[in-house]
């Protein structure tokens, strides 16, 4: 097969208007901004213009339009991209010792190859998606009014960070780009600043991903020292033609693998943080304080496959010839990381009630995968020479696509299940709010306070101390929230009772107005001051003071206040059963084809290098445990009676919101046609062919990809295939099937598609029905619903560590550096008040001394001189 | 054209007048202004300098002279407005704080 010596350039007119694709969303965020503080509140700012959303709306199927011709033209034969770019500046850098200057030069140019191909289309295709769903999201929640112009002015910008990070042609710009979308998932995530766990996530979200960001500056510094000497004249150091050149890999090789490896290496640890990784991954769960259509745009269009781009375009290191098996270790990293990841995020998502954190969970450990068959592909196009045999380039452009493919089908079933997942709780929210607004009744779910509860508000009363003082005392890790542990070490230590974690989850509830799991000041102090009140009143009367208080306890999220949605809303259903599909990895549909790959590509790593059985098990336990989270966040959702009376009321959402999920089904189910094209071969190695991989046609592609799918000539991948499927469509789905979910109210309508999953659902439930409370109530579903404890053992590792340098910092501020500058102010203070003796106060007399003083110095130096 | 050596002679008249205000004026701004009038002698001299070498770095250091003679007013007469709302005079003579 061909060496990657051979690269044919190619400049298209449709390179030349590839910066637009960015600078259009860039130049749009100003203005929106503008004009948003202008008209902010004008009828035809708001209702026109949907308070920005449709300047954003244009300005990004403008991008769209921009990124699909350079596809196309890409597609189309054009290939291999590298536009000559402008410069930004050049400036001389003077060398001490061999008196030379260097020239170093920085500059933005456009960079298209099969990785910004993939990329540029999922992120600019679902920018546009979820503008559209976000004027239907966004613009009818009263919360939001006067406020919008805000969020989509955030919102471009977003997506102009991602599209330029995609098409930068060096590391430095994607550095840059990356540190942008940084910025504004801090903006967006805390849209809601006023309330304080959102104010709280997105500071959270920010500094664990600067966390990575600090490796990824430091690898990229290292990578810079090592590739500047190679590069030529008017090209930047990090540029992608100096470092993915042949010719400099070799040199760079020759000297210093170790340090390329550790650049490398470092660089990983900024995509760890960056897409929510294990050991970096707490920032992503609460990423869904953001509004709904924030959530979809992080996890599914942008800031968490930036990540995976980056070590996605690290495969030109990988694949050369002359750093034949020296990187190794690091895609075992890189693939251990996934695994560990998948499974661990997988597991934290049984036991969510939230309908957005199950989804958050999911995209964690669907990216974990992606990292996992990244990791296995990178590892085979390092080990095998796979520029000169044509077997080992196959299985090389398999693996790497397979991975690229998942990112892909994620993307589009991860939006559209956030999209859905948004639509669900945005008429769930609606029918709460028409239900109890427009008929005066009294809510059936209120219970009355446990004892232990009214024992603490009591105990605070008598002992006369202050919610919050109590509070600071109980918080051990200062987090401002309180958790179920610190909470129950609280009671205990006050005496009032000592609970097992299992029966911590009803005095949780009562007080977690919320529902995010935690307890915070005034949480605290509104329930104990209502329950201590309902105790002084007696329990008659406690439902007569808090009419408006309806909003806060009922809890739109929460799954276990839903059921039965099936029948209410067909679209939205459908939507979801078959992302969730596409996720599970259901056999034909979407996620199946690019999940296969992955599991089979590290499987095939695994029998060269025994390291790699630890993430090719965690991907196997993981398609089963995919399966059953999936379908139990279906089923919890729509399947089964309604749990609630506002379920009952649920009615289909608007039409803004309907199209991007009835075009994402599509996309989703579409996996198929897709993967017959070749999109499983998506590789970056210039004489590869993208569209049909030599194929004739699109039937040849079918039968190759079915028969290498369900009938592969290899007895091991052949017996794999069936093991995953099982694993991922039957066992773990299965079990969900027997403990959610259920038959629908009698006379409730259903769609055709439905009618057999619900029906599947009826018969297992009704026939295997077993009783899971002995698990909910062990301490490792505990320790999951305290997602494993990570966010407590940070947050008392920074109190630990920064809190203590924190404060011995201050004592060296306060003593060593203040106390230096106060000695010399007091002296000097203490000098002046000796020589204020000597003078007289009369400005003329000052003058006169300086005049005599100029004189007699002048005449000195007269003197001197002459 | 006239004789440099005539510019630098008023320009000797000009720095003691000038002296001469500073040291025996009471008032605040005239004295300043006499101030500025020593510095204005002194860009003259400059002046007077580069005709007669025929070197253009004098007009370089009267321009620079100008400038920072405009913001040494702002801040003098800044000073002035402070004195009087602390003082409410701007009689030298009334303002001896540093005094013991």
């Amino acid at each position: 097969m061909a060496g990657s010596e051979a690269k044919e350039l190619v400049h298209t007119a449709a390179v030349d208007y590839a910066p637009l694709i960015v600078l259009l969303p860039m130049l749009a965020f100003p203005f929106i901004l503008f004009f948003g503080k202008v008209f902010n509140g004008k009828d035809f700012w708001k209702n026109r213009l949907k308070e920005g959303g449709l300047i954003a709306l244009p300005v990004m199927a403008g991008s769209l339009c921009f990124a699909l011709w350079l596809v196309s033209d890409f597609i189309g034969g054009a290939g291999l991209a590298d536009s000559e770019g402008w410069t930004w500046f050049t400036s001389a850098v003077w060398e001490s010792g061999t008196n030379k200057s260097t020239a170093l030069t920085l500059g933005f140019g456009i960079y298209v190859d099969h990785i910004t191909v993939m990329l540029l289309f999922i992120a600019s295709f679902l920018c546009l998606l979820i503008n559209l769903f976000a004027v239907g999201y966004m613009n009818t929640d009263p919360i939001n009014d006067n406020r919008n112009h805000r969020f989509y002015a955030e919102f471009v910008l977003f997506c102009s960070g991602m599209l330029g990070m995609v098409l930068a042609d060096s590391f430095l710009w994607l550095f840059i780009f990356w540190e942008l979308m940084g910025l504004c998932s801090y903006l967006l995530i805390g849209f809601y600043y006023e309330r304080p766990s959102a104010a709280y996530a997105a500071k959270k979200a920010f500094l664990t991903t600067r966390v990575g960001d600090v490796f990824l500056m430091v690898g990229l510094a290292m990578l810079w020292t090592l590739f500047n000497p190679y590069a030529g004249a008017g090209q930047g150091g990090l540029d992608y033609a100096v470092v993915f050149d042949d010719a400099n890999i070799k040199e760079v090789a020759k000297s210093s693998t170790g340090t390329l490896a550790w650049a490398l290496g470092l660089m990983f640890i900024g995509a760890v943080g960056k897409s929510a990784q294990f050991p970096l991954h707490v920032w992503l769960p609460d990423a869904m304080e953001g509004p709904t259509p924030v959530s979809a745009l992080i996890h599914a269009a942008t800031m968490v496959n930036a990540g995976l781009y980056l070590v996605a375009r690290m495969f030109p290191f990988f694949g050369s010839d002359y750093l034949h098996g020296e990187l190794t270790d690091l895609a075992f990293i890189i693939a251990a990381i996934g695994g560990t990841t998948a499974v661990m995020a997988a597991s934290i998502a049984f036991v969510q009630h939230d309908l957005k954190k199950v989804l958050a969970y999911s995209t964690m450990s669907q990216l974990a995968y992606i990292f996992t068959g990244l990791g296995a592909a990178l590892y085979l196009a390092n080990t095998l020479d796979w520029h000169h045999d044509d077997k080992a380039h196959g299985i090389v452009i398999v693996a790497f696509g397979a991975a690229l493919f998942h990112l892909f089908n994620h993307a589009m079933a991860k939006g559209m299940l956030f999209m859905a997942s948004g639509a669900v709780i945005h008429e769930v929210h609606h029918a709460h709010h028409h239900l109890h607004h427009h008929d005066d009744h009294h809510d059936d779910h209120h219970e009355p306070a446990p004892e232990e509860l009214l024992m603490l508000a009591n105990y605070l009363q008598e002992t006369g101390q202050s919610v919050f003082g109590f509070f600071n005392a109980i918080d051990l890790d200062q987090s401002g929230e309180v958790d179920t542990y610190e909470f129950q070490r609280a009671l205990k230590e006050s005496d009032i009772a000592d609970l097992p974690p299992w029966e911590m989850e009803p005095l949780m509830k009562a007080l977690d107005m919320d529902g995010n799991g935690r307890i915070n000041v005034p949480e605290l102090e509104v329930s104990l001051g209502r329950i201590h009140l309902a105790s002084l009143a007696g329990k008659d009367d406690h439902h007569d003071d808090h009419h408006d208080d309806h909003h806060d306890e009922f809890d739109a999220q929460s799954m276990d206040n839903m059921g039965g949605l099936a029948s209410k809303m067909p679209l939205t259903a459908t939507a979801m059963l078959v992302g969730s599909l596409s996720i599970m990895g259901f056999p034909l549909i979407g996620g199946f084809w690019s999940k296969e790959g992955i599991i089979a590509n590290t499987w095939r790593v695994a029998f060269d290098d025994p390291r790699f059985i630890y993430p090719a098990m965690c991907v196997l336990l993981g398609a089963a445990m995919t399966g059953f989270y999936m379908s139990r966040m279906w089923l919890k959702t729509f399947a089964g009676p309604p749990k609630t009376e506002v379920a009952e009321h649920v009615h289909p959402t608007n039409t803004w919101i309907k199209i991007p999920l009835f075009v994402l089904t599509f996309f989703s189910l579409g996996g198929i046609v897709l993967a017959s094209m070749g999109f499983t071969h998506w590789a970056p190695d210039e004489t590869y062919k993208p569209f049909f991989n030599g194929k004739k046609s699109f039937i040849e592609g079918l039968v190759y990809e079915l028969g290498h799918a369900f009938a592969n000539e290899d007895t091991r991948f052949f017996i794999l295939t069936y093991i995953a499927i099982f694993l991922a469509a039957l066992v773990g789905p299965g079990l969900a099937l027997s403990l959610y979910g259920g038959k629908l109210n009698e006379g409730e309508k259903l769609m055709p598609w439905f009618a057999p999953v619900v029906a599947v659902n009826a018969a297992i439930k009704g026939r295997y029905h077993w009783d899971n409370t002995s698990f909910a109530q062990s301490g490792f579903s505990t320790a999951l619903s305290n997602r494993l404890y990570f966010d407590h053992y940070y947050d008392m590792a920074m109190l630990k560590i920064v809190a203590a340098f924190s404060f011995k910092a201050a004592e060296a501020d306060s003593g060593v550096i203040d106390g230096t500058i106060k000695t010399i102010e007091r002296t000097s203070q203490q000098l002046s008040t000796k020589l204020r003796a000597l003078t007289t106060g009369s400005a003329r007399d000052y003058i006169l001394m300086a005049a005599v003083g100029t004189l007699a110095l002048f005449s000195m130096i007269w003197g001197l001189v002459a | 054209m006239i004789d440099p050596a005539w510019v630098s002679g008023l320009s000797a008249l000009l720095f003691v007048i000038g002296l001469a205000g500073a040291f025996t004026r009471k008032n605040a701004i005239i004295v300043l202004m006499c101030i500025e009038l020593m510095l204005n002698a002194a860009n003259m001299q400059f002046a007077a300098a580069a005709v007669h070498h025929g070197d253009t770095t004098g007009w370089v250091y009267t321009i620079f002279a100008i400038a920072i003679a405009a913001s040494e007013v702002a801040i003098g007469l800044a000073i002035f407005l402070a004195m009087y709302g602390q003082h409410e005079s701007i009689t030298l003579d009334d303002v001896n704080v540093l005094k013991n």
